[in-house]
Order: structure tokens, then sequence, then C-alpha cells
């Protein structure tokens, strides 16, 4: 006579071991992660060793290597965003701009902004910067 | 005779919207947010004490330094071209004699903004306190 296993039934996946993966790459990406307004173009900032830390809040303006400018991730023209910032430093006069320039954008861009802003009467102008290794 | 019910079990919750959620939460965090290493450099800081920037600004004037930075980010201390390791040693040697030593800054406005940045991160690396950028301003 010939024996036979019963054939064994398969074991349910339990699926709390993907929830808890899930939950911990969610909770690392939140903590890790900057809700900044990105720019609509790549922007690669200059590199700085005395780099000091980013103040919070404020408007970024992003300048692309080719000049194109962005107010808080929308692209605009250099005479909307100067109104734009007019009206936001109307509003609130400790305002900081934050200027998210690109690497290799020109000069005459970021320090025609600065002027403007310097005559609107902003008191905060920070440049965006990556640390360098020194 | 007493008819009872049984009594109902529990039902069981699914977890299969939750994790619907958290994977869409998650896609969210991982596409909208930046992951760059960010710092800033002050370009203005308003300060209602300051003293006036000077009007003039001789290269050879005692405890001021001007740098020039050409449209190739190359810089120019007078009649001097030198090179990243010749203004440290500069500054260096000026910071020496005079520890209140002021920077002024003029970029070319065809220059990247990379060297406006680096000649900013030399200075402050020096010890240099006073730094202030030149803008020449349009003719009406």
């Amino acid at each position: 006579m010939k024996l036979r296993r019963a054939p064994s039934r398969p074991e349910h996946e339990t699926i709390v071991a993907l929830i808890d993966v899930v939950l911990f790459l969610l909770i690392f990406f939140m903590l890790i992660g900057r809700m900044d307004a990105t720019a609509p173009f790549m922007v690669f900032p200059s590199t700085a060793q005395t780099g000091q830390n980013l103040p919070a809040g404020g408007e970024t303006v992003a300048i692309a290597a080719d000049g194109r400018m962005a107010l808080n991730g929308h692209p605009m023209d250099p005479a909307a965003i100067d109104a734009a910032l007019a009206a936001a430093v109307a509003r609130d006069p400790s305002l900081v701009v934050r200027i998210n320039a690109h690497r290799d954008a020109e000069l005459r861009h970021t320090l025609a902004l600065t002027g403007k802003l310097d005559a609107m009467g902003v008191r905060d102008i920070v440049l965006i910067v990556t640390p360098k290794a020194p | 005779m007493e008819l009872r019910r049984r009594p109902k079990g529990q039902r069981l919750i699914s977890l299969v919207p939750m994790i619907d959620v958290m994977l869409i939460l998650l896609v969210f965090f991982m596409v909208t947010s930046s992951y760059l290493d960010l710092d800033m450099v002050p370009m203005v800081e308003r300060q209602d004490d300051a003293p006036p920037a000077p009007s003039a600004a001789p290269s050879d004037a005692p405890g001021l330094v001007f740098v020039r930075i050409g449209a190739d980010g190359a810089l120019r201390v007078g009649a001097q071209d030198l090179d990243a390791m010749g203004f440290r040693a500069l500054l260096s040697e000026r910071l020496a004699a005079d520890a209140g030593l002021q920077v002024l800054i003029l970029p070319s406005g065809h220059a990247p903004t990379q060297a406006l940045v680096s000649v900013m991160d030399m200075a402050t690396r020096a010890g240099v306190q006073r730094l202030r950028i030149v803008r020449l301003k349009e003719a009406p």
C-alpha cells in the first residue's frame, strides 16, 4: 500500500511586514526631505564651505543657467517677479528672499535682482549654496 | 424551547485601503521632496547701524582689498591677476597687517555665480569680517 502525504496548505503571507516597511520608508522620506518649492528647471547651486543654515520660509527665486527665472516654483518673467516680491514685502517687511541661482548663471541676473530687492527694503537676501567638503 | 443566535464573530477591518493610502503618501513624499543639503550665504543683511559704504575704492587704500571678477571668473586685484591660492595668500598677508580688513568685490555681470560665491567663501574662511559686493549701476 502506498501512503500519500496530505498536500500541505500554502501558508498565508502576512502583510504586516509589508506595512512595517512602507511605514518606515514613509517616515524616512518625510524626515529627510524638504518640502521647498522646487524650480521648474534644473538648478545646481554654487558650492561653499562657509555656508550657514538656510532659513525656513520666505520667497524663493530660482535662476536657471540660461537666465530663466521662477518665483516659488512658478516660471515668471523678471518684471512679474519684481511686482510679486514688492507686494510680498509690503505685506511682510521682515521677508526673507532666497535666491537659488544655478552655479553657471551669469551674475547680472542675480545682482540685478539683489539690487531691486535692496531698493524695495528687503532686509535679508540670501543665496542658496550647497556644502563643499574642505 | 429557546433559540439563541450564534454570537457574531468580529469583522476584520481590511488593511488594503490603508496600504493604498500609505503607498500614495510614500510616492508623494519621494517625488515632491528635495533631498539636496542646502546652506546659504547672506547677500544683503540690512543693519540699522551699519557704516556707510565707501564712495570710492582705490585698490591701494590701506585696510582695503578691491577684487574684480572677470567674465571668465578670473580674479584681479589692482593690476595683478591672481589665482585662488594667490588670493588666499594676499588676504592672509593683509589680514595679518590689519585685522579689520575690508574686501570689496566687483564682479563682471557675465561672471558665473560660482565665481562670486568662491571669492566670498575664500574671504570668509580667511577671517574677513567686512565684505561688500559692488555693483555698477546702469547709466540713465
